[in-house]
């Protein structure tokens, strides 16, 4: 059966011959340990080097190459967008956190705030 | 009288209450992966996916409200949840009339509930009323193991038929390639929540039940959409009369 090696939690995790298996989907069912948020490709808190078997995982689409930028060709993977088709180690930096805000979101945030028709605060609301 | 399941008996039977009723098996989803639909037949998917899924931070809103206040992980789980849902990024529901914009309907076709079926417009009402009234796992095991925990199965066949045989581009079927991945992760943490939270027997065979319920609902809105708008254009006519 292929098999996950977690490095930085010295944990194995192995599943069926034929699966393809997404890496954090996988890490957190068996409390490996890859930090995580938003499970969306934004945030990039769940990034790991992949030090073994790069070939067994499914290509990058385009939000996960959008996200980590020259990161990708260094060899790191978002483990939230990765699926898994055999045998691979991967490694991370425990205390990591998300990468650079793209700003993308904050500007969402910004947006739905500050709507024009967002009365919370104006006079006469409950505060 | 049922006996307490032990965590890994109980995610099998959990993961057992789903087989046999998966959506991906449902004719309209073999369809779309065969690349044997229209764009017209994706846009009446659309504009009924919408009345589904529009309201999901709504129902998990309910199960937040629900959930006692010791129920920290769960509660952080589903508010997180609806974050991603609405405002994190491009709101969900955007992301989807995007796509129902490229198959050729619009926002204000999608967004009026007179363009679904009986049926999706019964799923709705399912959803609402275990969202409301049923323990909180029970509720989670309905709503993420049940329903969103189906969606990677379902869309990683979809996706890539949407890009090589449908002719979308990579930003117009966003949606899809957003939740196969954030789904993935919604329904482990589900998975987690009920079995850390369905505590009793009872409570462990009300979830399977629901999440019976739940894929049950489920097959059922998405064959009612290749009987409605499929079956009439298909070449063999369709003995049974047509949802309507
Ligand atoms: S958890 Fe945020 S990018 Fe993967």
């Amino acid at each position: 059966m292929p098999r996950i090696r977690f490095e930085t939690a010295d944990r194995e995790v192995t599943f069926p011959e034929g699966d393809e298996v997404n890496l954090l989907r996988v890490a957190i069912r068996h409390e490996c340990g890859i930090p995580f948020r938003c499970a969306s490709g934004n945030c990039g808190t769940d990034r790991v080097r992949v030090l073994h078997g790069a070939d067994q995982l499914l290509p990058a689409r385009r939000r996960e190459r959008d996200r980590l930028g020259e990161l990708y060709e260094q060899g790191y993977r978002l483990a939230c967008q990765t699926y898994v088709a055999g045998d691979v180690t991967v490694a991370w930096d425990p205390d990591q956190r998300e990468m650079e805000a793209s700003g993308k979101v904050y500007d969402r945030l910004r947006q739905v705030w500050l709507a024009k028709d967002d009365t919370a605060g104006s006079p006469g609301s409950d505060g | 009288m049922a006996e307490l399941l032990n965590t890994t008996d109980f995610r099998a039977a959990l993961e057992d209450a789903i087989k046999g009723r998966e959506a991906k098996n449902a004719s309209f989803s073999k369809a779309w992966a065969n690349g044997e639909l229209s764009r017209e037949h994706l846009a009446r998917w659309a504009e009924n996916h919408y009345h589904y899924v529009g309201p999901f931070a709504d129902y998990l809103a309910y199960i937040y409200a629900n959930a006692p206040d010791t129920a920290t992980d769960a509660k952080d789980f589903l508010l997180q949840n609806m974050y991603e849902e609405e405002i994190s990024d491009v709101r969900h529901t955007d992301l989807l009339i995007r796509f129902a914009e490229a198959c050729g309907t619009t926002r204000e076709r999608v967004m009026d509930i007179d363009n679904a079926t009986a049926v999706t417009r019964a799923f709705q009402g399912w959803c609402y009323a275990v969202a409301f009234r049923e323990h909180f796992a029970v509720a989670t095991a309905a709503l993420v193991v049940g329903l969103e925990s189906q969606v990677p199965s379902i869309y990683r066949r979809q996706y890539p038929v949407l890009i090589e045989r449908y002719g979308f581009t990579e930003e117009e079927a966003e949606f899809f390639d957003l939740h196969i991945t954030s789904d993935e992760i919604h329904g482990e943490r589900g998975y987690q929540i009920v079995l850390d939270h369905a505590t009793t027997p009872e409570l462990q065979q009300r979830c399977l039940q629901l999440v019976r319920h739940g894929a049950d609902m489920r097959f059922a809105y998405t064959k009612a959409l290749y009987d409605t708008y499929v079956a009439p254009d298909a070449p063999v006519a369709d003995p049974e009369p047509a949802l309507a």
